[in-house]
Order: structure tokens, then sequence, then C-alpha cells
């Protein structure tokens, strides 16, 4: 083919500088959290796992780390069924108005995230349940429902509905149906979704930054709060953190569902 | 139970250790305690849900989700509520009777329209940058016959997509700061520190690498959809790599690229914390002045009339784009995104909301 080198080359160096782009930000963190120095220079002063001590004992990370791991757990369990359920209807019941629920049920992903929080805070305020953890989690899963959707309606529509109609043929009642066989088909959707719900929930920034305060701070409004113009490196062993669980969830992703699934032409 | 021959399937090797082993593998017994609890939960449905309300099932599956956006949009309800409220600065309380005053002022403002003229340039600027950038690493990861090299492209795309917008703010700072890593290597080579970050270049940096992986993840789908056949009929019948790609290649991406161009448009254009960490307060976007009027000025009708502004033209904005670009293909995948088809439009949402 003529030319086919001048694209391998062009294609390679986006390719490299694209990688090297995505990389930069999280090899940094990594590199400064190992510094022995107390602020961040380069080239760094040694190498040492102070800042990790630090964390680990006290300091001013460790409640909000704990605080970012019940939101994240708490959306998602309020997340995976009500997602899970409505996935299912919107794939095995005929309503007459599905172009109607469907637009609402992707309305978190059209409202702009500042308006959500804000209304939600305005909300929750009169309420009077700011101030407690589960209503960011709520939050938290309200804002990404859609995920949780998308993912189990990608495994439904792989489903070959004749299974559930073998298994009513005979006998199985529907709970039956529903837990032996449903349930177990659509599996790798729900553990995509739910994997995405709760790095999106542990992640979560603007929302918890609006319905938070200063007993319930959660950990990237923590870490927002503590930037300074001198860089410190207990920032970047925190972030660090945030390093390793998105490397364990790459993988789990991978290990369950397989990182492929998402090249799928639809 | 018996009705059930998915609980029969206890395999023969098992069977044969139950012999000399305990009564019952535990695998078996298990099943069966699964199956009285179901019987047991069957019996209450059944009373609970009379088969005379069968016909609303799937509501009940539906129900959760629906209340669940019903209190995202109570609170859109309140916001545009208080936007039409204007704050009694005797008693800083907002006003009892809807008005206009707060979009009133909120357009009569000199800084309204800067920030929102340098949001839609920025939100611009970020979706060409970034399109320009996914292209080539969508194609590269589709069509790449290389698996270990594929899947190396796909981790590396996921581990910053996990990441949320502070802490990768925080590694740009860590990079471009006053004593970060560009200018510590341009002092060791004798040039004067330069300011980089709190800039508008950094703010734009910070953004295209955060959209990066939401425009490849929805452009690589499109990209397996262009049969590899093409390409090679092009060239096949002369024509050169370019005459290929702008004749085959980008008409048939066109859909992807305009759904992947608009979700990144419009998560820009209403995004908050990178340009927050990263423009340091001098370059707010439409986000931002929302938040400050609500929390800096504590005039919350003001606040919320901003808000709704901002949603108004964000939607605006996509629609004209997809009216202007989309043609039908186009529109139809994000028209599916919006109303119809969940799944088959499942990046664009993808997208959309990964990007917060």
């Amino acid at each position: 083919m003529r030319g086919e080198r001048g694209k391998q080359v062009l294609i390679t160096a986006v390719v490299l500088f694209d990688l090297l782009f995505l990389a930069l930000p999280t090899v940094i963190i990594l590199l400064a959290s190992f510094t022995s120095g107390s602020i961040v220079r380069f080239p760094p002063e040694g190498f040492s796992l102070r800042w990790y001590v630090e964390l680990v004992s006290g300091g001013a990370f460790l409640d909000p780390f704990g605080r970012s791991l019940l939101v994240a757990t708490l959306a998602t369990l309020f997340a995976v069924p009500a997602g899970t359920l409505a996935a299912l209807a919107l794939a095995r019941w005929r309503f007459r108005t599905a172009g109607l629920i469907r637009l609402w049920l992707l309305l978190p992903f059209t409202i702009p995230l500042v308006v959500a929080g804000l209304g939600m805070m305005a909300l929750f305020g009169e309420l009077r349940i700011l101030g407690s953890l589960w209503p960011v989690g709520l939050a938290c899963c309200i804002i990404n429902l859609p995920f949780m959707l998308w993912a189990v309606s990608a495994a439904v529509n792989h489903l070959d509905p004749e299974l559930e109609n073998a298994a009513a043929n005979l006998g199985a009642p529907p709970l039956h149906r529903f837990v032996t066989v449903t349930i177990p088909a659509v599996m790798p959707g729900i553990v995509t979704g739910g994997l995405l719900m709760f790095i999106l929930a542990f992640n979560e920034f603007l929302v918890s930054l609006m319905l938070t305060d200063a007993r319930t701070v959660t950990l990237p409004v923590q870490i927002y709060t503590s930037i300074r113009a001198v860089i410190t490196p207990d920032l970047a062993a925190v972030s660090a953190v945030y390093v390793l669980v998105a490397l364990l969830a790459v993988w789990l992703l991978d290990r369950l569902v397989g990182l492929d699934l998402f090249l799928r032409a639809r | 139970m018996r009705h059930l021959p998915t609980f029969a399937t206890t395999a023969p090797g098992r069977l044969r250790v139950a012999e000399d082993g305990p009564a019952r593998p535990a695998g078996r017994c298990r099943m069966e305690a699964l199956i009285t609890w179901l019987d047991w939960m069957e019996a209450w449905r059944s009373r609970l849900w009379p088969q005379r309300l069968a016909f609303l099932d799937g509501w009940m599956l539906l129900l959760p989700a629906l209340l669940l956006v019903a209190v995202l949009v109570v609170g859109l309800v309140e916001i545009v509520d208080m936007s039409l409220r204007s704050l009694d600065r005797a008693t800083f309380l907002l006003g009892e009777d809807w008005t206009l005053a707060n979009y009133a002022a909120a357009l009569s403002r000199r800084a309204t329209w800067v920030i929102g003229w340098r949001t839609l340039w920025a939100s611009l600027v970020t979706t060409v940058l970034t399109l320009a950038l996914a292209f080539p690493y969508a194609y590269a990861l589709v069509r790449t016959p290389n698996a270990a090299w594929r899947r190396f492209l796909l981790v590396s795309l996921f581990l910053p997509f996990f990441l949320g917008q502070v802490v990768r703010a925080y590694g740009w700072l860590i990079v471009l700061g006053r004593q970060g890593l560009v200018n510590s290597l341009l002092g060791l080579a004798g040039i004067e520190p330069w300011p980089l970050i709190y800039t508008p270049p950094a703010v734009v940096l910070g953004l295209v690498q955060y959209m990066l992986p939401f425009a490849v993840l929805m452009l690589a789908p499109a990209m397996t959809a262009i049969p590899e056949e093409l390409e090679l009929a092009s060239a096949s019948l002369g024509a050169g790599w370019v005459r290929t790609f702008t004749n085959v290649v980008l008409p048939l991406a066109r859909p992807g690229l305009v759904a992947a161009g608009v979700v990144v448009f419009t998560l820009t254009f209403t995004e908050y914390a990178i340009p927050q960490i990263m423009g340091g307060g001098k370059f707010d976007f439409a986000a931002q002045a929302v938040y400050e009027a609500w929390f800096s000025t504590s005039d919350a009708g003001q606040g919320s009339a901003l808000a709704v502004l901002v949603v108004l033209v964000s939607t605006g904005l996509t629609a004209l784009m997809l009216a202007l670009l989309g043609g039908r293909a186009a529109a139809g995948r994000v028209g599916r995104a919006a109303a119809a088809d969940l799944s088959a439009a499942g990046m664009t949402a993808a997208g959309t909301g990964a990007a917060r």
C-alpha cells in the first residue's frame, strides 16, 4: 500500500504522546509520594515510605478515607438493585411510555453536576438530612445511576429470552426464574455497573463538596481543601492510594468481564 | 425443586464423593436451602402481590430507579423556584413573589458574558484537541493485530479513567507547579522558572487529559463498526492512506466523532474541579460562577438563576451542534442516547456520566 509507512508513523507518534499524556499525572504522583523530603522537589530528595506511614498513623486523611469508602459502598448498594431491576423491566416489559421512561432515567447525565448538587443540597437541607453520610451516598447513586442501567441493559440484550421461557415451561415460578436464571445471566452487567458505581462514588468531588460539612468531609474534598501553593508529599501519598484503588478496579474489571467488552461495536 | 432441572445437575463425580463421604455434598445442601427459601419468598409474594396486580409488575421493577431520579428532579424544581425569587438584603431571605430580577441582573453583568464566552471557547478548543488526540488512539486500539499491545492500550486508558478530577489535577500541579517537574528541568538547563500553572493553557491541558479516555471509549465502538476490508478495498483501488482516511474512514466514523464531540463539549462546559484547581481562580468557568454566587455571595436566588442559565445554554448548544453537524445518523445516535435505546448509545451515556 502506498504511503502506509507515513500513516504508521503518524498514528504511532500520536499514540505514544497520548500514553505519556495519560500516564504523566499518575506516574508523577507515585514518584512524589516516595520522597523523604517534606516538600516535593525535582530531583527527589531520596526514597522513603514516611508519608505512607504518616497516612495510616492518623492524620487528616484517615477519617475521610473511611467516609469515602462508606459513601461508595452505600451508592453501590442503592444503585445495584434499583438499576438492575429497571434495566430488566425496560428489556422485558412493554411500556407505552418507554421513550419517556428512558428520557427520565437519563436525566442524571443531562443535568450539569453543579446544578444537580445544588438542587439536592437545597432539598436535603429542607428535609434536615444534611450532615449525615447516607444522603451523600444517595446523591452519588443518583447522579451515576444511568451507568448501572447501561451496564445491565447491555448484558440483558445479549441474553436469550428463551432461557427464561424454558425455565417457565419447566414449571419454575417467577421468583425462581428470576433468581436462578435471569440474575446469573446478567451478572457480568451487574458486576461492571457495580464496579463503576463504586469507583465513581469513591472519586466524587463536586456533589460531595456541597453535601458535606467539616464533620462529614469525604476524601476528594479533603484533598481539594488541603491543596496549597507549596506541593507537599502527604497529598501525593493519599493520591497514590487512589491510584492503587484504580489499579485494583481495572484488574477486577478485566478479570471479571474483560476490558475488550468496551470495544464491541454497538 | 423437581420442576427446576438446573438443580438436578449435580455432577456424577460429586455424587461419587457423596457415596463414601457425608450423605449429601455441601453444594446440594445449599441448593436445597435456596429452593426452600425461594418457595417461602414465592408464597409471600403471592400473598402480598396477588395475580390481579401482575399488570403492574414492570412498573414495580422500575419504581426504585424512577424515584431516585425524582429526587434529582425535585431538586431541580427547587433551583428554578429559587431563581425566580430575589434576595431581600435586609433579612437575607428570598422574597415571596416570583420575579425575573435575578435573570435580568445576571444578564446585565459583564462578568456573566465574559465567563460565558470563556467557557464556550475553552470547551470548543478542548473538544477539538481531545478528538484529534483520541481518534488515532481509538484507531490503533481497534486495528492493532497485537493482543498484548491492545491490552496495554486499554489498561493505560482505564487507569486514568478511574481517577477523579482532584487527583489528576493534583498530579498536574506537581508537573507544572512553580517548583514542579517541568520548571525544575528548565532550571537544570539554566532557564528561569516559567509560570505554567494557573494559566488558560494549563486549564485546557488538564481538561483534554481528563476527557481523553471518554472520547476514546466512545470512538472505539464506532471504529469497530467500520470493516477493515473497506480500507483495504480503497487502497487496492489506488487511494493513498490520506485519501482513504478522508473519503472512507472519516465519513464512516462521523457519527461516533459527533457523539464523542458533543459529550466532551457538554462535560467541559459544565466542569468545575479542573478549571478551579488548575486555573487558580483566575479563569473561572460557568460552574464556578454558579458556585461562587451561592457560597461566596450567599445569594441563592442569583446562584440559581445562573445555574438555570447554564442548563439552558448547555442544552441549547447540544441541540444546535447536533442540528448543524449531526445530519441524521449522528442525531439518531445521540438522540437514541437521550431518549430511546439505552444500551445502543451506552457509551454516549457512559461518557457523560463518568466524566464527572
